[in-house]
C-alpha cells in the first residue's frame, strides 16, 4: 500500500520540475530534454490518484504554455490528456516494478507530445521534425530517478514508524 | 447471455472521469482559440508571468554561484593567456577605431551633403538569459528586462557580434525574444557586397535561415554577408545578419534557394544587448526642398 504523501513534498516536487523545465538548454541536448514537469506529474497521479488529478495538471499546463511562450491552452489540453490515460491505467501500474512502470509511461508520454502537436498545429505552427519526440525516451529514462527520489522520503518514515 | 452487476462500476473513485476530460479539454480549446484568434488574453499572460518570475530568478542563481566559483578558480596561465589576447585585440581596435572615427566623419558629411537622413549612433541595454522554452518549435528566449526596465515590444536584439532577433513580448519583469531562427520570423536584409536588398525568413531550426524571393539571376554567392537593410523601420540599418553558405540554382523552380548561417552566436551566449533607440527611419526634413531641381 502506498503511504500517503505529504503534501508539502508532492507541491515542492512539482515546483521542482517546473524549475528543472525553466533551465535554459542549449545546443542540440535541447531535443533530448525530458519534461521534468510532467514525469513528476505522472509519478503524483500513479501513487496519489485522488490528491493529483486532471486539475491541477491542467493548471500546470497553463504554467508551462506561459513559461514557454507557446500557445495558452496548449500543454493544458495534453497534459489532462495524457494525466486522464494515466488514470485509467492507475490500478494496473502500480503494480509493476520501476522498470516496467517505465515502459508504460512511454506511450502516455507520447500521447502528451502528440496532444501537443496537434494543439500547435491548429494554432498554425509547422512540425519541427522526428527529433521531437526523442524527449519521450528521455522522459521514459527519467521516470526511474524521479520515482527513486520520491519514493525515498517516505519509505523513510516507514521504516521510523516499524522501529 | 452474460449477466450484468448492477454493482460493478468502471469508475469506482467518484463520477465521470471521461467527462470531466472533456470539460477540461474543452476550456483548453477554448482557451487555444482565445489566444490564437482573437489575442484577449495579454493580462492572464502578464499575470502568469508575474508569478512564474521569482521561480526563474530562482533557477538562474545556482548557475550565477557556478560562474562565480568557476570564475574564481580560472588559473594565472588562462588569465594571463587571456590578459594577452585581448590587449592585442584592443590594439587592433583601436586603429579601426580610429579610421572608423574618421570615415564617420566623413559619412556624415557625404550624407548631409547629399540630403540623406544620418544615422544615429546605437544605445544598447545589457539583458541576461534566465531560460529557454522546452518547446523546440519556437526559437525563443526569455531575458530578465521587463516593461518595469522600459523594454518595448518590437525592439531589436543583438550580440556583440550580429542581430539575434526581436522583442515579441513584454511582462512586467521579463520579455520573450523571438530569434532570428524562428520558423517564419523575416529580417530585411541587404547584401553587404553589393547592395541588393531581399528578406531573410527563419526556418526553425538551429542555425539556418534562408533568404527567399530572389529571382535565379540575383547576383548572390557563397560567403556574402548580409546585413539589415533598415526598411520597414524595425531594424537599424548595417547590422551583420548571416553569411551565405548555400546558393541552389535549379530551374524548375521560380526563386533561388539561399541558406544562410546566422553571425550571432544564436545557441551560446548568456547575455544579450537590446537596442533602445531604433534610429528614426523617416527621412530628414530638408529631404524634398534637396529634390527640386
Amino acid at each position: 500500500m502506498p503511504v500517503a504523501a505529504n503534501p508539502l513534498l508532492i507541491v515542492v516536487s512539482l515546483l521542482i520540475g517546473l524549475a528543472f523545465n525553466l533551465l535554459p538548454w542549449v545546443g542540440t541536448v535541447q531535443w533530448w530534454r525530458p519534461d521534468f514537469l510532467l514525469v513528476i506529474l505522472l509519478y503524483w497521479v500513479v501513487q496519489q490518484p485522488r490528491r493529483v488529478g486532471m486539475g491541477v495538471a491542467w493548471m500546470l499546463g497553463l504554467l508551462t504554455d506561459m513559461a514557454n511562450g507557446g500557445v495558452l491552452g496548449q500543454h493544458a489540453m495534453a497534459y489532462t490528456v495524457a494525466v486522464f490515460g494515466t488514470l485509467m491505467l492507475q490500478r494496473r501500474i502500480i503494480n509493476f516494478n520501476l522498470w516496467q512502470q517505465a515502459l508504460q509511461m512511454l506511450p502516455l508520454l507520447l500521447v502528451e507530445q502528440l496532444m501537443s502537436i496537434l494543439a500547435a498545429t491548429f494554432a498554425g505552427h509547422a512540425f519541427s521534425g522526428i527529433e521531437y519526440f526523442l524527449s519521450v525516451i528521455s522522459g521514459t529514462l527519467l521516470w526511474l530517478p524521479v520515482s527513486l527520489l520520491l519514493q525515498w522520503p517516505r519509505n523513510a518514515t516507514r521504516a521510523a514508524d516499524a522501529s | 447471455m452474460p449477466i450484468r452487476d448492477e454493482q460493478l462500476q468502471l469508475f469506482p473513485r467518484g463520477p465521470g472521469a471521461g467527462a470531466r476530460l472533456l470539460i477540461y479539454v474543452l476550456i483548453s480549446i477554448a482557451v487555444i482559440v482565445a489566444d490564437t484568434r482573437f489575442k484577449v488574453l495579454g493580462g492572464v499572460r502578464s499575470a502568469l508571468s508575474t508569478l512564474l518570475y521569482p521561480m526563474q530568478e530562482a533557477v538562474q542563481t545556482p548557475l550565477d554561484v557556478y560562474d562565480k566559483v568557476s570564475g574564481f578558480f580560472v588559473n594565472h596561465a588562462e588569465l594571463q593567456r587571456d590578459n594577452g589576447i585581448l590587449r592585442q585585440r584592443n590594439l587592433d581596435y583601436a586603429g579601426a577605431v580610429l579610421r572608423y572615427r574618421d570615415l564617420e566623419q566623413e559619412n556624415t558629411r557625404l550624407r548631409t551633403l547629399l540630403h540623406a537622413h544620418l544615422r544615429v549612433p546605437l544605445h544598447t541595454s545589457l539583458a541576461e538569459i534566465i531560460s529557454v522554452p522546452r518547446d523546440p518549435y519556437s526559437r525563443r528566449i526569455i531575458v530578465d528586462r521587463g516593461g518595469q526596465d522600459g523594454v518595448r515590444a518590437g525592439q531589436p536584439v543583438m550580440d556583440e557580434i550580429g542581430l539575434l532577433g526581436q522583442v515579441t513580448r513584454v511582462y512586467p519583469y521579463t520579455s520573450e525574444i523571438t530569434l532570428l531562427t524562428d520558423a517564419g520570423q523575416p529580417v530585411p536584409v541587404q547584401i553587404q557586397r553589393n547592395g541588393l536588398r531581399a528578406i531573410a525568413f527563419g526556418v526553425g531550426t538551429d542555425n539556418e535561415i534562408d533568404v527567399r524571393y530572389l529571382p535565379q539571376g540575383a547576383d548572390i554567392h557563397k560567403g556574402d554577408l548580409l546585413v539589415t537593410s533598415g526598411i520597414g523601420g524595425v531594424y537599424p540599418a548595417g547590422l551583420p545578419v548571416a553569411t551565405v553558405a548555400n546558393v541552389e540554382h535549379s530551374a524548375n523552380r521560380a526563386f533561388l534557394r539561399v541558406e544562410c548561417t546566422p553571425k550571432a552566436a544564436i545557441n551560446s551566449y548568456r547575455q544579450v544587448l537590446i537596442v533602445n533607440d531604433i534610429p528614426a527611419s523617416k527621412p530628414v526634413r530638408q529631404a524634398p526642398a534637396g529634390k527640386k531641381k
